[in-house]
């Protein structure tokens, strides 16, 4: 059993050792436990211990403990006193009597101290309680706390993180609307219903072709009932001009008293800080999972020691909640030591087999990619086929063919994501990989055809909107005869898919979870019934699901600035319905995932789905030319201009500053920099593992000498005796 | 169940149990509330002592596989008084801080109590975890082995407390598990 064990270690370590073999001790009933007796003796182990607790010295009377005239008392009590300036009271392991005694010796203590200690301390004492206090009260504010805690004792920590990533995005979205509303919709709403003294200020395009600024409002004369629904449900018609929408904010500035308040410059600083603020949240968020990680020096994920000694969730009451946990830690380490089993077989494959397997896997990821793209294809040709036929009139087609159009990429989108998940578990069956492996790469490969499919939604518009008739726009550089605002309608087709994916959302949940739970429950005679009906809550979709409405959301948000609350006030609803739906139709799933691996991962998603955001924002923002008919960047050729024109009204020796920052000049010897600082912290990082390899063999051997120094002082004891 | 005489906590106690532990306001008198349940009758809550049987028949440790080892360290001579259970809760409230939590827990995982985590502490503690009739010898020796390699530096087949101090400084799950938040009966 050592033998295989110890060909599992990573090498370099030494080889675990049995401990002192019982025959070359005495044949006496208590040596075995004289070892750790005398473990227990050693000097390094008593002061250990008397860190630990710190009991003071309990032969003499609390009274004459203080003197500070005695020279022995006084250095012992110096040391007390350094301790006890050092951590307070509670952190002490001892019971709360001996912490009472400890705190009145502390008391007493501090009249033999000067003024300017007494005060030091008595401030820094009610400075931490008052930190203690506020950080009490904004326990009480958190959102949803009682419900997420119930949901964990009653569900695992898996789901319960789920809930806070939902809490956390809740807030995000927030957030981000409170900026887009600060910096944009404030002033122009204030000038709008006149509470300041403050006018709009509309600078006349120049150079422009009187064609690019035509912009055709939609509806006129008999309007019907459900084309109100479908305006609602598509963006277009009397919410088109709602400042819901880029094409409301046709203004220049804001003039105030006393300044001008630069509305494009404020619409562009407000996507970027939004993104940004993004960005820092969710790496302060995942850097305690990445910390811990990153000190790990295993290869594996997730330690044995971490699910032995920290693998029962302590705050279970619950008798049936408990019967799951022991049976998932069952599966869960049965399943880590296959896992190891697997690992061992795949590093002993011949190399006949090795090359056998790479080449089935480089096939089947070609597979892979051929079905994404056949997605992807599919996804292009449907908004094609969309933008093209949108353009008819209302009261030519019957209602729903007129909505199916419209939804028709979401439709597609949609069904993309249902039917890729079962092509791709198929699949990765024959690639032979280990099942934690098979089931991050399933995760992964999922993760990123759910967030590419809108990245192709986009570009497949933005071709469409650079395309005109000659195959080159020269006149105003985007098709203004289609989309003379080509903004609003990249909003309208994100509005549409955030508004489908809610309703894709509650309709599974009411449509399809729900009448799981009452055919279970009520036929439960049929076995098929009975083992369909027990569903479980589905972790990784439900994170790709809002994952997927949070990507929407933030390539949305530059195009229709109320897209985030109308996202805050989606993902609120939707807690409430999954919390409904998984205390009533689910079951704790055997199979339960770890709170800590769970963060991560949400995170890394979430993570994934920004940087997919930010790509076609950038083209968007820097390529093409902004519509000159609507919208805040009429008067500059594409939105990025902005900053330029800002930065050259600049004082000169800040412009000159800002156009060195920028240059080539700069930025080359700031690379390079850079990348010989990583040189640097990577070997650095190389030479601490060399060291801290040496110094765990160092260790070992000198466990080795203790060993054998106790059993020679056993042996020269048991002859004293004899 | 008799009650304990109702002798509501003066304020100066609630104040130095704030001070003296990392429990809040509301959670010292939930415990106190609890305490008064289930401690005999006439007797102030100052006074009175609960059995280990009791305290373990608490929701909060009722389904726990460690709840004889928390018993066993955290009460005096086998009964526990309104300060033992005060101080139990502060050890597992959310607001302790690692080290107090670390030496506790050293201290419930250690079975035979010698000061050390051994093969047959980390046996026992594997069989409390599975809880199940069917656990074959090589599961078991694989996972202490498995443990033994992650944690003990100094090969010596034992976990002493600074190595068991590392390995929970390193698992990311041990202060979010070592949490007991609802002391009610």
């Amino acid at each position: 059993m050592s033998e295989a064990s110890a060909s599992a270690l990573p090498p370099g370590r030494p080889r675990r050792q049995p401990f002192a073999h019982p025959e070359s001790l005495s044949l006496e009933s208590d040596f075995c436990s004289s070892p750790v007796n005398f473990l227990q003796e050693l000097p390094s182990y008593r002061s250990i211990a008397r860190k630990r607790t710190n009991i003071p010295s309990r032969d003499k009377q609390s009274g004459t403990l203080l003197k500070p005239t005695d020279s022995y008392t006084s250095q012992r009590e110096g040391e007390i006193a350094e301790n006890l300036n050092s951590q307070s009271i509670r952190k002490y392991a001892l019971n709360i009597s001996e912490k009472r005694r400890l705190r009145e010796i502390q008391e007493t203590q501090m009249k033999y101290l000067s003024e300017w200690d007494q005060w030091k301390r008595y401030s820094s004492k009610s400075w931490t309680r008052f930190l203690e206090k506020a950080r009490e009260m904004t326990t009480h504010l958190e959102l949803w706390r009682e419900d997420i805690r119930s949901i964990g004792g009653k569900f695992g920590t898996g789901i319960q993180s789920y809930f806070s990533f939902l809490r956390f995005l809740v807030l995000l979205n927030l957030v981000i609307f409170l900026i887009i509303f600060m910096l944009v919709l404030l002033p122009k709403l204030l000038t709008e219903y006149k509470v300041t003294n403050s006018s709009f200020v509309l600078i006349p395009a120049k150079d422009i072709d009187i064609q690019c600024t035509v912009y055709p409002i939609s509806s006129s004369g008999l309007i019907y009932f459900y084309s109100y629904i479908i305006d609602l449900l598509s963006g277009t018609g009397f919410l088109e001009e709602t400042c819901l929408f880029y094409g409301h904010y046709t203004i220049d500035g804001v003039k105030f008293q006393n300044f001008t308040y630069d509305l494009p410059l404020a619409y562009l600083l407000s996507t970027i800080a939004y993104l940004a603020l993004s960005l820092l949240w969710i790496v302060k968020r995942s850097v305690e999972g990445f910390k811990i990680n990153l000190i790990r020096s295993e290869e594996h994920f997730q330690s044995y020691c971490n699910k032995i000694f920290a693998g029962w969730d302590f705050c279970i009451t619950s008798q049936s909640m408990a019967d799951l946990k022991h049976g998932s830690l069952r599966y869960e380490l049965r399943a880590d030591l296959e896992e190891e089993r697997i690992r061992q077989k795949i590093a002993e494959r011949t190399s006949q087999e090795t090359i056998r397997i790479y080449s089935l896997r480089l096939f089947l990821n070609c597979i892979v990619l051929a079905v994404l793209a056949a997605c992807f294809y599919a996804i292009y040709r449907a908004t094609i086929f969309s933008q093209e036929h949108m353009k008819k009139e209302i009261d030519k087609m019957i209602f729903g063919e007129n909505l199916l159009i419209l939804y028709l990429p979401s439709i597609v989108i949609t069904l993309a994501n249902f039917i890729t998940p079962v092509i791709f578990a198929r699949i990765i069956h024959y690639e032979d990989y280990s099942p934690g492996f098979e089931i991050r790469l399933t995760i992964l490969r999922c993760v990123f055809m759910r967030l590419a499919t809108i990245c192709v939604l986009v570009f497949t518009l933005g071709s469409k909107i650079t395309s005109c008739d000659n195959n080159s726009c020269e006149l105003c550089g985007y098709n203004q005869k289609l989309y003379p605002c080509w903004e609003t309608q990249v909003g309208q087709e994100m509005y549409k898919l955030m508004i489908f994916d809610f309703i894709i959302i509650l309709a599974g949940t009411l449509f399809v979870d729900f009448p799981r739970k009452l055919l279970g429950t009520y036929c439960s005679s049929w076995k098929l019934m009975q083992c369909w009906g027990q569903q479980e809550f589905a972790i990784p979709d439900n994170v790709l699901g809002i994952v997927y409405g949070q990507t929407i959301c933030w390539i949305g948000a530059f195009f229709s600035p109320l897209l985030p609350a109308i996202a805050t006030v989606k993902f609120i609803i939707i807690f409430y319905v999954k919390e409904v739906s998984l205390l009533h139709t689910c079951r704790p799933s055997p199979r339960q995932f770890r709170a800590s691996n769970s963060n991560f991962f949400f995170l890394l998603v979430l993570l994934i789905g920004l940087c997919l955001a930010v790509i076609p924002l950038t083209i968007s923002m820097a390529h093409i030319p902004s519509s000159k008919a609507c919208g805040p960047f009429t008067n500059s050729n594409t939105t990025w201009e902005v900053v330029p024109k800002t930065v050259s009204t600049f004082p000169s020796s800040l412009q000159s500053l800002v156009y060195g920052v920028t240059s080539e000049a700069f930025a080359v010897p700031f690379f390079m920099i850079i990348c010989l600082v990583m040189f640097y912290f990577i070997a650095l990082a190389g030479a601490h593992k060399r060291v801290v390899v040496q110094l765990r063999e160092q260790l070992s051997l000198e466990s080795r000498d203790k060993r054998y120094l106790i059993q020679k002082l056993t042996e020269a004891q048991r002859d004293m005796r004899n | 169940m008799g009650q304990c005489l109702r002798y509501q906590m003066h304020w100066e106690d609630l104040e130095e149990y704030q001070a003296l532990t990392f429990l809040t306001r509301n959670e010292i008198l939930s415990i106190h509330d609890t305490f008064l349940k289930l401690c005999p009758p006439g007797k102030s809550y100052k006074e009175a002592t609960l059995t280990t049987d009791q305290v373990s028949a608490l929701p909060a440790l009722r389904a726990n596989p460690f709840r004889d080892r928390i018993c066993r360290v955290f009460s005096h001579n086998n009964v526990f008084s309104f300060e033992d259970v005060l101080g139990m809760a502060s050890v597992f409230s959310e607001q302790a801080c690692p080290s107090l939590k670390i030496e506790y827990a050293f201290r419930i995982y250690d079975f035979n109590e010698n000061g050390f985590i051994d093969e047959e502490d980390l046996q026992r503690i594997v069989l409390r975890l599975l809880n199940s009739d069917d656990v074959s010898e090589d599961l078991l020796t694989d996972l202490t082995t498995h443990v033994l390699n992650e944690s003990d530096l100094d090969n010596d087949n034992m976990l002493s407390f600074s190595e068991f101090e590392h390995a929970m400084n390193k698992a990311p799950d041990f202060m979010n598990s070592f949490q007991i938040h609802f002391w009610g009966c």
